[in-house]
């Protein structure tokens, strides 16, 4: 089986237009199933080159307090990983743009095995654990074999150059670079030390360098534009859900203004 | 076999779960430590407040009165009388002599009844740290005295209203302070789970409860019981007499209104392995993996997961788990105060409740019960308990 990663297909399309992907964040179920996949297919016509699709657990250690409660508002709505599994499978008959599934590693973990075939049957293009350093990973690597689905690692401002090394040489489809020494959330201002960051781990490879964690405007998304090769936004996009969680059409509105608005600064 | 191995795995258990902004201070930690574990002014200096601060070594006393009942010969390792009135502060004095080592200046801690917070505010009052403890805000309430002592002793305590509110939110929302402001701040676990080194770094401190007993006993007993939450104190009895297969070991863990209820905090004996706060062990979640909420009389026990090492045993049937209700152990709490003039915390008084358990396996033999702590802290619970409990109310003697 040689068939490319979509992840890999977008990402050298881009490199060869010279632009920046842009990847939105959602919670699959925030504030319904129904109304996560009508923003979700907002987001793609309205510029996401990916998207990235959180799947709500009970305690998100890594995520600040608008994913946190985006979460909490999902897992009321009882969302399983079968449903999460046949929400991609209607978004990808949408439109086929790559999807990474964003979660803890316990609700993958009980379901081992089936997790990965129905991950696989899904469409799911990449899996990005944000509590799965590459030294635990054995066991989803090995569910995922063959499977053509990425596991997307992350590297933080901590991480050390030996160890960018060694994270990177497990790396596939694109590093995702945590911009700040925190949790998700938005920042009014972006750490300087991001575009020496990125420059260091391109040194170090030609993969893909992604950055998110604290992005929220357009003049930041372009600013980062121009080293990383995409922007992941998440808490901005969810801020506009729980600000209109009673008005649905203002909630699709403004996150389409919103997306339109970063494609078009990348 | 050496337990942890390099990875910090006791078998499949264990590990490094966490985030990767954390992972190269988890390395730091570990390499630190590795170094210092051994070294011998650390030792010392260990030694020295455990002496002259906590006030070691605590007495193992004989229980006549409880040993006549039973026919048995009980001992009771009297953490209670620690400064501070738990085994907590065992583990606070050498991880804050570690932190001081490491030159961290700024501490945070996770905390659900509040004796892990107070043994936390505690030290860092006395080696001059700055102190953050993170608390439930159903636990801040239930718990208004330690919330009161912690700020006593200079320390800020955050009230946490994610999720449900208790000791697993307060480790998220640590673990969360921690991401952000890992440069600066020591983490300081209060129990032997979290990711590798902590679970041995927790466990290294509190081994001084069993190396006591070892030599305060001058022979080997029988049967050890503790009670058991994340797991500290039952580890710190257990693992210097694991080495002695003839030694039979008890983890009581809190069966709440009972495990068939589905309220209880028994991760073993009612859950499944999972990965929670760093470490993969057995946990309390449903089916499609999220965290369900524990429940126990005793908030110490308030807690949906518990050591890797325990899992560990558990697996290997070297430590038997086992469970008693909030009811069994609200009726050996109030044994212990009549029997022996001696107030048990509400965790201990698990431990207790479990001679009830195995009366006939015990007869004629030497059995040490770990105390972990004293229960003034639990007076308020405890008088609500009998108050609304009208058949508990007359002790069973």
């Amino acid at each position: 089986m040689s068939k490319e990663n979509k992840i890999d297909t977008v990402f050298n399309r881009l490199r060869t237009e010279n632009k920046t992907a842009f990847i939105p964040f959602i919670s699959i179920g925030d504030p319904d199933i129904e109304t996560s996949l009508e923003i979700a297919k907002t987001l793609i016509k309205n510029g996401a080159d990916m998207i990235e699709l959180g799947f709500p657990f009970s305690d998100p250690m890594a995520d600040g307090k608008v994913i946190q409660r985006s979460y909490e508002r999902a897992l009321k709505n009882k969302v399983s990983m079968e449903d999460a599994f046949s929400f991609v499978k209607k978004l990808k008959a949408y439109r086929d743009i790559p999807v990474i599934l964003f979660t803890y590693y316990n609700p993958v973990f009980i379901l081992g095995e089936r997790f990965a075939k129905g991950a696989q049957s899904a469409g799911i293009d990449g899996i990005l654990v944000v509590d799965l350093p590459p030294e635990e990973s054995g066991e989803l690597t090995k569910y995922i074999q063959g499977k053509n689905i990425y596991q997307i690692y992350l590297l933080a401002p901590t991480t050390g150059n030996e160890r960018i090394k060694q994270v990177l040489s497990h790396a596939k489809g694109f590093v995702y670079y945590v911009s700040v020494t925190g949790v998700t959330g938005v920042r009014k201002s972006l750490p300087e030390t991001i575009k020496s960051k990125v420059k260091e781990i391109k040194e170090i490879s030609s993969i893909p360098v992604g950055v998110g964690f604290g992005i929220s405007s357009k003049e930041q998304a372009k600013d980062i534009g121009k080293c990383a090769d995409a922007v992941i936004i998440g808490s901005k996009i969810i801020q506009f859900i729980e600000d209109n969680i009673n008005d649905k059409p203002t909630i699709i509105q403004r996150i389409a203004e919103f997306s339109s608005g970063i494609k078009s600064n990348l | 076999m050496k337990l942890p191995n390099k990875k910090g795995h006791f078998g499949e258990y264990g590990g490094r779960y966490i985030s990767e902004t954390l992972m190269p201070a988890v390395i730091e930690l570990e390499e630190f430590y590795k170094k210092i574990r051994s070294d011998k002014k650390f030792i010392k200096e260990f030694n020295y407040y455990l002496k002259n601060y906590v006030g070691r070594p605590s007495p193992l006393y004989f229980a006549k009165r409880l040993s006549d009942i039973y026919k048995s010969d009980i001992y009771l390792k009297r953490e209670d009388l620690n400064h501070t009135g738990a085994h907590k502060i065992n583990n606070t004095i050498g991880q804050a002599l570690l932190a001081v080592k490491m030159g961290k200046k700024r501490i945070i801690a996770e905390t659900g009844a509040g004796q892990h917070g107070v043994a936390t505010a505690t030290v860092c009052a006395l080696f001059d740290l700055e102190c953050e403890v993170f608390m439930g805000k159903k636990d801040i309430e239930r718990q208004k005295q330690n919330v009161f002592r912690m700020e006593l002793l200079g320390a800020k305590v955050n009230p946490v209203e994610s999720g449900s509110q208790t000791l697993k939110d307060a480790m998220n929302e640590a673990l969360r302070d921690w991401i952000t402001n890992i440069k600066t701040t020591y983490y300081m676990i209060g129990t032997v789970a979290g990711p590798h080194p902590y679970p041995l770094i927790v466990r290294d401190f509190q081994s001084v409860i069993g190396k006591e007993v070892l030599k305060q006993l001058k022979k080997l007993p029988d049967i050890l019981i503790a009670c058991v939450g994340g797991g500290s104190n039952a580890i710190g009895l257990f693992y210097p007499f694991l080495k002695y297969d003839k030694v039979k070991m008890y983890g009581v863990e809190a069966g709440g209104c009972g495990i068939e209820t589905g309220m209880h905090a028994a991760s073993i004996s009612g859950g499944t392995p999972g990965v929670l706060h760093g470490n993969k062990t057995y946990l309390l979640q449903d089916e499609f993996g999220r965290i369900v909420n524990a429940h126990s009389i005793a908030a110490g026990l308030d807690y949906p997961g518990i050591g890797p090492e325990h899992s560990y045993f558990a697996d290997k049937k070297r430590i038997i788990f086992d469970s008693v209700t909030d009811e069994e152990a609200v009726s050996a709490f109030q044994k212990l105060c009549r029997l022996e003039g001696i107030i048990p915390a509400l965790e201990s008084s698990h431990a207790i409740a479990y001679l009830e358990k195995i009366k006939k396996e015990i007869k004629g033999k030497t059995v040490v019960i770990n105390l972990s702590g004293r229960g003034d802290k639990d007076m308020h619970t405890i008088s609500e308990y009998l108050s609304s409990n009208t058949d508990a109310k007359l002790s069973k003697l």
